[in-house]
């Protein structure tokens, strides 16, 4: 330390606001501790600012311009519907205003001090913090590193921002491309890819593997793959994208297609094969941390680093990375410091996609389930018969329960359809209090609802559904 | 290879024991059935023998650190198996790393405390928050709730029936690995503020024990003593009379005998002394044995040993079989079985030199007699005042199942057993 440079002593330093690192901060003010939170950028983090919501924003925008135009079987006659996309993103940037304004509120509320600036650590207990004009040591109780992820570059189609872009810029767009092509066919591609296929794009997913949403059940990817097909979207898997050409007016993306090279032309490239943890800039060895290789912080249960008083959470500290999962986890860390036995103890991670149709998973599917040696029973209740789902228009997928044969006990769900991300939130709860399904099937369901095929298919684990033949 | 020792139930549905003492260090090689550790659970100190012949890797406690029964203990090299390259496995490996990433580790294998299979024990969120809380490990713990669900009641009476009580908020804050700003203090903890030169010890083994036995005993039975003085003339001159006898069979004849025989013609008469509540089913057990709890002052503190079947059992084999018991309970040889069980306690603190007193009841006992000094003290006897040697006597009642004058009666009939001791014949079976 250089003489002068006087250190401010800290509490609970949380670096990151996004929602991993604001709810530490928020959680930890209420116990008691006093909290600087520091955050290069905006408060909110990827969630609120790139992420989830502003992405949201967007695929609901472009659901009610789809409706408008798909209503003439209702008898529901629009004649040139226009989008002026600048409005759009304008009303994004509201929503999103109005969530960030009301951390900023949170945080101040609870008096957790804020800072604007960068974090490298300095010492075991030290970080430097940069700021726009000058640079600040902090000398910490303890850490709670929530600094979140980034989109994944791959080397052969460098970002530039204009013509290969990231989701970021996605959320950005000025206009709504005429041709757009989606390199990678996980969630984000899809989100994306439907939305703008929506608002009038054409679309085409490159995906690496053989399936679309790779890792998800595969009935539960037929039902969206087959609206993509109505949507004009095309899918084109096992590709391999080998370069861009961005010379042009627009950009053509070579790729290897089963052997074959391939090319594809667009405005725009939007790449998302991934999200990389941001922890390669935190100067994490002169606090004893080490990231793994693919930039992740181990952690215990209780969410602490090899250094016992820094903490990671969210993204950082691995799989999967959801918002839910790092507030979930934030809250533990903050607890953690204030003396509480608290660790990470769920037994349910929602999942959640907003494609057409939405889909979540939870807990166990039936190849898990037996795996970890239980005796399963699965049922499937079909939107198709589902009075709500029909009168919705929306009647696609399927609710699909999965429980112990012995015991009833549910054990995780697989939901495609409309409202699955809202749908999943009771199998959760379910799960975590060890409900079994004639607990489900004895709890008395709205009707008409969608939630009702939840009360269904247990209906059919335990043997009585009324609204489809029993096995 | 490497073989994994996992810390075995030591004495019937003891869940956890704290490390009093490691007889080996890691490196040191150890041959099975060698004393590896001594283990304080709640009644005994138990020696844990090593279970196979190696060197120690590693220990995976400290002393003074309590162990849950089937967590992993020690690490041994046994040398045999794998005689190609001495490479760790990769357990080996991550049982070697930090702490932190070899729990990450743990973390992706979430079946590892169940061991049987990867299913979950039904409980809700806010039920193992409790247990967390609790210390307690939720795989131990029954469910009585449909299907097995584990309940907060049920959190309750493992508490109740095992060992802890609850984790204070003082200890916590101590736990905190670094020193709060002094402002940062929490409100409601009672924070201890040092007024002058003061040690701190570390509330463990026995005495830790002792303190949880204690404060769940008053705080679960509401203590009511009542207090009375015995004539003893009569209870001295019997021994007299009887001692040569007894020493001639090499028996050492004291009072506790005597005592111990006028409490059990006392409890058959008055059977709710005699008995427990359960508190889980909400039932009286009354008891149709009789096994007297003779407390004990240990080196280590208060044990209580527990005399078998006394009603059955002479003065004199009592006499001999007191001493051996609360010796060997003295030089904590005694049994884990030799130190439960009792229906009924007694306590003396008349060789120390006490006279009233309020013994707590050896919970989930309901009642616990307490002996004075026997000294010559002036006694009204028709109208004058006589010396007499007179024994002071303490019943304490769970006063739940035992009102005040059934108690009263009780210690009456105490008194008056004791006051004329060849009444003792009259009620021998």
């Amino acid at each position: 330390m250089v003489v002068g440079d006087f250190s401010t002593e800290v509490d609970v330093l949380v670096v990151g606001g996004g929602p991993g690192g604001y709810v530490a901060a928020i959680r930890a003010a209420q116990l008691g501790k006093k909290v600087t939170l520091v955050d290069k950028a905006e408060l909110g983090g990827v969630c609120l600012n790139r992420g989830c919501i502003p992405s949201k924003a967007l695929i609901h925008a472009a659901d009610e311009v789809n409706k408008v135009k798909n209503a003439s079987h209702m008898g529901i006659e629009v004649e040139g519907v226009r989008v002026d996309f600048s409005k759009t993103i304008q009303w994004k940037d509201e929503v999103v205003k109005k969530l960030t304004g009301g951390v900023a509120s949170l945080l101040k509320g609870n008096k957790v001090e804020v800072v604007q600036g960068e974090v490298y650590f300095s010492g075991e207990n030290t970080v430097k913090v940069a700021t726009e004009s000058n640079s600040t040591t902090y000398e910490f109780n303890h850490c709670i590193l929530a600094t979140g992820s980034r989109p994944t570059q791959i080397r052969s189609l460098p970002f530039d921002g204009e013509k290969i872009i990231s989701s970021t810029e996605a959320l950005n767009l000025k206009e709504i491309p005429e041709k757009l092509i989606v390199v990678g066919g996980g969630y984000i591609g899809l989100e994306l890819g439907t939305a703008y296929a929506k608002l009038g794009a054409e679309v085409t997913i490159l995906e690496g593997t053989d399936s679309l949403l790779p890792g998800t059940d595969p009935s539960m990817v037929r039902m969206v793959k087959r609206n993509l097909k109505k949507l004009g979207v095309t899918v084109v898997t096992n590709a391999m994208v080998q370069k861009a050409d961005t010379s042009g007016n627009g950009v053509t993306v070579t790729a290897e297609v089963k052997g074959e090279e391939k090319s594809y032309s667009a405005d725009k490239v939007l790449v998302s094969v991934g999200r990389t943890p941001n922890t390669d800039e935190l100067g994490l060895e002169h606090a004893g941390i080490e990231a793994d290789e693919r930039g992740f912080i181990p952690t215990d249960k209780q969410m602490r680093t090899k250094n016992e008083r820094v903490f990671a959470i969210g993204d950082i500290a691995g799989q999967p990375l959801l918002a839910h999962k790092a507030s979930y986890e934030g809250k533990v860390a903050a607890e953690v410091i204030a003396g509480e036995p608290s660790e990470v103890d769920y037994r349910a991670m929602p999942f959640v996609i907003f494609s057409d149709p939405e889909l979540a998973y939870t807990g166990l599917t039936e190849k898990e389930a037996k795996e970890e040696g239980y005796d399963v029973s699965v049922s499937r209740f079909s939107f198709a018969a589902n009075g709500r789902a029909l009168s919705l228009d929306a009647a696609d997928g399927f609710f699909q329960v999965v429980a112990d044969k012995e015991t009833k006990q549910i054990l995780g769900a697989q939901i495609v359809g409309p409202e699955a991300a809202s749908l999943i939130s009771e199998v959760v709860l379910a799960i975590e209090m060890g409900a079994n399904a004639e607990d489900i099937a004895l709890t008395i369901h709205a009707h008409p609802s969608l939630p009702e095929t939840f009360m269904e298919a247990a209906e059919g684990i335990v043997g009585n559904a009324i609204h489809m033949v029993n096995k | 290879m490497a073989f994994e020792f996992k810390l075995p139930d030591v004495g019937e549905g003891i869940h956890e024991g704290e490390i009093v003492k490691f007889y080996v260090k890691e490196g040191d090689s150890i041959n099975e059935d060698d004393v590896l550790a001594e283990v304080q659970t709640d009644k005994a100190v138990v020696e844990i023998p090593s279970p196979v012949t190696g060197t120690v890797k590693k220990l995976n406690a400290d002393e003074g650190e309590v162990v849950e029964v089937g967590s992993v203990l020690a690490v041994f090299d046994t040398g045999d198996g794998d005689d190609t390259v001495d490479e760790p496995t990769e357990e080996e490996g991550a049982a070697d790393q930090d702490s932190a990433p070899a729990e990450a580790k743990k973390d992706k294998a979430p079946a590892a405390p169940a061991a049987v299979s990867g299913k979950q024990v039904l409980a809700m969120p806010s039920v193992r928050k409790k247990a967390r809380e609790l210390g307690l490990e939720l795989t131990q713990v029954e469910g009585t709730g449909p299907r097995g669900r584990i309940t907060f009641e049920d959190l309750e009476n493992f508490q109740a029936g095992g060992t802890q009580q609850k984790e204070t908020q003082p200890e916590r804050v101590e736990e905190s690995p670094v020193a709060e700003p002094k402002e940062e203090a929490a409100p409601a903890a009672v924070t201890h503020v040092p007024q002058g030169n003061e040690e701190r010890i570390p509330l463990r083994g026995m005495r830790r024990t002792i303190a949880k036995r204690m404060a769940q005993s008053v705080y679960t039975a509401p203590h009511v003593t009542i207090m009375d003085e015995v004539d003893a003339s009569e209870m001295i001159e019997m021994r007299k009379w009887a001692k040569p006898m007894a020493e001639q069979r090499g028996i050492k004849l004291t009072y506790m005998p005597f005592i111990v025989k006028a409490l059990v013609a006392a409890l058959r008469e008055f059977p709710t002394l005699n008995a427990s509540i359960d508190d889980e089913k909400e039932e009286i057990i009354i008891k149709k044995y009789y096994n007297m709890g003779i407390a004990t002052a240990t080196e280590d503190g208060l044990v209580v040993p527990v005399l078998k079947d006394v009603d059955r059992k002479s003065i004199f084999q009592l006499a001999d079989e007191m001493r051996d018991l609360v010796t060997r309970t003295r030089d904590r040889k005694a049994g884990v079985d030799e130190l439960k069980g009792g229906t009924f306690t007694i306590t003396n603190i008349g060789s120390f030199g006490g006279q009233f007193f309020t013994p707590i009841i050896n919970y989930p006992e309901v009642a616990i007699f307490g002996m004075g000094k026997m000294a010559d003290r002036p006694m009204a006897v028709d109208g004058e005042v006589v010396i007499k040697p007179i024994m002071n006597i303490s019943l304490s009642i769970d006063h739940r199942l035992i009102d005040g004058d059934v108690a009263a009666r009780f210690l009456n009939r105490v008194k008056e057993l004791l006051e004329n001791p060849k009444l003792l014949m009259m009620e021998m079976s």
